[in-house]
């Protein structure tokens, strides 16, 4: 299959992209159907080779869409396009050669391998499922190389997930969806689970396998510290639409948003060095509002310090602010 | 000392496993004075919960306690008898857990656990409490959340996570207590909500009187929280600081290691972290238990561990690389 | 945090090394509770009398067709440790070639509805919420709720009442709970991350059914598996007391508790003795059973 990119080097683009969980509260008598606005409307755009950052607390939407690029569901509506194919849909119905392409590695290591079975027969099934062994070359032979990308020991074939510490197994999760040679990988927050100290090994070899073998990572976190020293391009979502796009510089530089503003200025910090960065405390209150009951006009409205009456009324549509800066807010 | 609440003393802590023993408190040295906030820092598997678990009497039948002892006030609590113990645990301690979800039950209402604690926290006096919803009201008003009375006849399940672990901050400080042990508190919440409970926390801390323990991996959280902090390794207390002097300049290899993994808001990448795992509980290092990790190791390091060296102003650190200094010399 | 102990990188490296040790590890986690071992002694001891059961048995020839009118009703003695029945036959002997029928009858029940009943619940639980779970479950409703006592009746109406007619009776009352104890387990595995990694990898269904949750149902499966010899043996007690099953003059456990039961309390021990063989059989199995769901429990950290 080609590598099929628009001009802009795009490797996944996003239109209007809606998912909605229909949630049935019918009664004996009456019929009654909710929607939970998992994801309401979002645009982006993921060029190869970069990391591409989703933020949000929960509620927010970004797992979901993560899921919708993988394929654990399919949007209710928009388009989805990889590689100038349209992946809208959810994996069982997708080509062999899209599952091939597109990996997920999951947050909870501990759920993410199967305790009954050790460290082979996990790093097995790609490969079996993707044939991708060829005569000659024996598959425990491309097991051991699979650790050696992650830097395990081999004889850590012959163990179960549960004697690996969190770090450890993550890296398997990681050597998991590397098998079948993937060019997309979603990271869904998968150092949260993880200490300070494996934090850093896991990311560091993250970014070196991007760089050897040309990977485009779209990175999910709630983290922004971490974001900060991974992502190239970064995207705030807050109840399923997307608040701020920017490349990582100006997003932490010069946030626009009201609630990027807020985040930024609820995050503890460690040093001086870094109070100087965070921008003047905006004391954050109330909660994210339920998706299934998403206020009249911009959905921050309940929170926002700045809002005035127009953000009652009308939802604000994303503009560009600055070269390659965008932002949904009335007030900026 | 007639201002220590609490004085945990070269507490070991063993467990019975398949093939031995696990050596998991390896001389613990802990205290907190009355109104103090002192934090606990440490990674997973290094004992925190531990400490915490013997503390309040609830560890598992296969924990031993060859060695140590823990005052509460001056009294020996490992020594209590029922009915003393049920008085500690109904007016002395209190703790918030990590998970306000599993801390609730679902099937009562918040007013009916409510009512339930201040029930208990009579201890073995006996005596009724009067005005249990007024004691009950005022908790929930304290704890800053809204609408108290609906909240008492309303479930666990209809609060969002931010509220939920109000209301188990609400349980904690409804009846007057000594001390407060925080395990973990925002780790499941969110950012902007995080900061919310946290100041709400520490607040009531200081307005009541009482003191605070809080236990958290997050050393920022620590920073912004506590006045003097301890950071915890495979069992040991190896660094102890007031916290200002603690993150502007460690002394010991471990919290030095643990402060440069942490990403920075400035950039600037991440360091490799700590290389090599936590030690073998079973078979523990002789010496310090940081040795076959620590860059620094020398002679000494690998013979005993190391005891508790004085770097002034009430510093401490349980490393081989530093002399006592005269002066400021106050005990632990 | 776990610990490793013993299993060094060598030992992992050689495949026998990596078996004693699992073992051994399991072996601990087993005896843990001494009933456990009890209840291992019990299963062996049994298994081994049922196998052995013309060596063992002090009066092999008392298990056919055999009559001697002159010792018959005999109390306990040093002859006949657990007496004589009606016709003069030794009680223990006879006890001990029904553990063949009881042991045979709980392995035909249990080789069929064990794969039949985890199949279905299997395939119910993977896909459920969709019209294959509800048609698999109802079907499974449907069974379930036939009594097995009354169906054996009806079955030996129709057809003769023999043992192989009794195992068929149970066995058609018997798979619907592996059903449903596989289908609750299968259903929620099915949400696990591990799952999910395998399913949008591409594996085939076939491959997730087996390979990815099959083996997390495995301890459940294997103690309900103990616990069910002896219920299972039970069951055929009380069909033979009834008269269903292996038919005199071969040996059943029920039988010879009916045939006793007219005579108590005179001759007590033509009824007591079988009765309590059967007791021992249930608590063996039980205990043993206790003792697989320990040694197969997910470690712990």
């Amino acid at each position: 299959m080609p590598d099929v990119m628009d001009i802009n080097n795009n490797i996944l683009v996003a239109e209007n992209l809606v998912k909605h969980f229909p949630i049935n509260l019918s009664g004996i008598f009456k019929k009654k159907w909710i929607a939970v606005k998992a994801v309401d409307g979002i645009n982006f755009s993921v060029k190869q080779g970069e990391c591409f950052g989703l933020v949000g607390e929960s509620g927010s939407g970004k797992s979901t869409t993560a899921y919708m690029t993988v394929g654990t569901y399919a949007p209710t509506s928009g388009s989805l396009v990889f590689k100038g194919e349209d992946i809208a849909r959810p994996a069982v119905k997708r080509p062999m050669h899209l599952k091939k392409d597109i990996q997920i590695v999951f947050q909870d290591p501990g759920s993410s391998l199967n305790p009954m079975r050790n460290i082979q027969n996990i790093l097995e099934m790609p490969l079996r499922v993707h044939n991708m062994i060829k005569k000659g070359n024996s598959i425990e032979k491309k097991v051991i190389d699979l650790l050696d990308r992650v830097e395990l020991p081999s004889h850590y074939r012959f163990k179960s997930p549960i004697t690996l510490g969190g770090g450890e197994r993550q890296m398997v999760a990681i050597a998991r969806a590397l098998a079948t040679k993937p060019s997309f990988m979603v990271l869904d927050e998968p150092t949260s689970a993880l200490d300070v100290s494996v934090q850093g090994k896991i990311i560091n070899r993250l970014i070196r396998l991007q760089k050897e073998f040309g990977l485009t990572y779209l990175f999910i976190t709630h983290d922004l510290s971490l974001m900060r020293n991974v992502a190239t391009r970064i995207a705030i979502m807050y109840l399923g639409k997307i608040a701020e796009i920017a490349s990582a510089n100006e997003f932490f530089q010069k946030p626009l948003h009201p609630y990027t503003q807020m985040l930024l200025s609820s995050i503890p910090i460690l040093f001086d060095e870094e109070a100087k960065l965070k921008p003047n405390k905006i004391h954050s209150v109330g909660e994210i509002p339920s998706p299934v009951d998403v206020p009249p006009g911009c959905s921050f409205n309940t929170r926002c310090p700045f809002k005035t009456d127009i953000c009652f009324v009308e939802d604000p549509v994303m503009r560009e602010i600055e070269p390659e800066h965008y932002a949904r807010c009335h007030n900026i | 000392m007639s201002e220590t609440l609490l004085d945990i003393k070269n507490l070991h802590v063993w467990f019975k496993v398949y093939g031995g023993v696990l050596k998991v408190l390896n001389g613990v040295n802990f205290n907190v004075k009355f109104g103090e906030k002192v934090g606990l820092v440490g990674e997973a598997g290094c004992g925190k919960t531990t400490t915490m678990k013997a503390l309040l009497r609830v560890l598992p039948n296969l924990a031993l306690i060859p060695e140590g002892d823990i005052f509460v006030r001056g009294k020996n609590i490992l020594k209590l008898n029922s009915r003393e113990l049920a008085d500690l645990r109904g007016r002395g301690l209190s703790m918030i857990f990590q998970d306000p979800t599993s801390a609730l039950n679902p099937v009562f209402t918040i007013g009916q656990q409510l009512y339930d604690i201040i029930k208990y926290s009579a201890g073995s006096s006996g005596q009724k409490v009067a005005n249990k919803k007024n004691v009950a009201l005022s908790a929930l008003y304290e704890a800053r959340l809204p609408d108290a009375e609906r909240m008492l006849d309303s479930y666990p399940i209809q609060l969002s996570g931010g509220m939920r672990q109000r209301v188990c901050i609400a349980f904690a400080i409804a009846t007057a207590r000594d001390l407060l042990i925080a395990d973990e508190p925002t780790t499941n919440l969110d950012v902007t909500i995080q900061d919310q409970v946290l100041r709400l926390i520490r607040d009531l801390v200081e307005k009541k009187g009482a003191s605070l323990i809080l236990i958290t991996h997050s050393l920022g959280l620590a920073r912004e929280i506590t006045e003097r902090v301890y950071v915890m390794y495979a069992g040991n207390m190896i660094e102890m600081a007031a916290t200002s002097l603690l993150f502007k300049k460690p002394f010991h290899p471990y919290t030095q290691g643990l402060l440069s993994s942490v990403p920075r808001l400035s950039g600037g990448g991440f360091a490799e972290g700590i290389p090599g795992r936590i030690p073998d509980y079973r078979n523990p290092p002789p010496g310090c238990r940081f040795e076959p990790r620590c860059q620094y190791a020398f002679e000494p390091c690998s013979k005993a561990m190391p005891p508790y060296i004085n770097v002034g102003d009430g510093h401490q650190v349980a490393c081989y690389l530093y002399q006592d200094v005269q002066g400021d010399r106050k005990n632990a | 945090m776990t610990t490793e102990g013993m299993l060094t990188s060598s030992s992992l490296k050689n495949p026998w090394g990596r078996t004693l040790y699992s073992l051994k590890r399991t072996w601990y986690k087993f005896s843990r509770n001494w009933l456990s071992v009890l209840g291992l002694v019990i299963v062996v001891t049994i298994v081994f009398l049922a196998v052995f059961a013309p060596y063992v048995a002090p009066y092999p020839q008392h298990a056919g067709k055999f009559v001697d009118f002159k010792g018959k009703n005999q109390p306990p003695s040093w002859q006949h440790l657990m007496g004589t029945d009606t016709i003069g036959r030794d009680i223990l002997s006879r006890i001990i070639f029904a553990f063949r029928n009881a042991l045979l009858m709980a392995i035909v029940v249990l080789a069929v509805s064990v794969p039949l009943g985890t199949l279905t619940g299997l395939t119910a639980g993977y896909y459920s919420g969709t019209w294959t779970d509800t048609v698999i479950m109802r079907v499974t409703d449907v069974f379930i709720s036939i009594p097995p006592i009354i169906l054996a009746l009806s079955i030996a109406a129709v057809l003769k009442p023999t043992l192989m007619n009794s195992m068929i009776a149970v066995t058609v009352s018997w798979w619907p709970w592996y059903t449903r104890m596989t289908y609750s387990l299968a259903s929620s595995i099915k949400n696990e991350y591990y799952v999910q990694a395998a399913e949008l990898t591409g594996a085939s269904k076939i491959y997730i059914l087996f390979h990815e949750i099959l083996p997390n149902c495995s301890s459940s499966l294997f103690t309900k598996m103990a616990l069910d010899v002896g219920w299972v043996t039970l069951v055929g007690a009380a069909l033979s007391f009834v008269g269903l099953g292996e038919q005199p003059p071969k040996p059943a456990l029920g039988t010879m508790i009916a045939e006793g039961v007219e005579r108590m309390p005179a001759q007590w021990w033509i009824a007591l003795f079988p009765a309590l063989a059967i007791m021992f059989v249930v608590l063996g199995f039980n205990l043993f059973g206790d003792g697989i769901r320990d040694a197969l429990s997910p470690e712990e950290a």
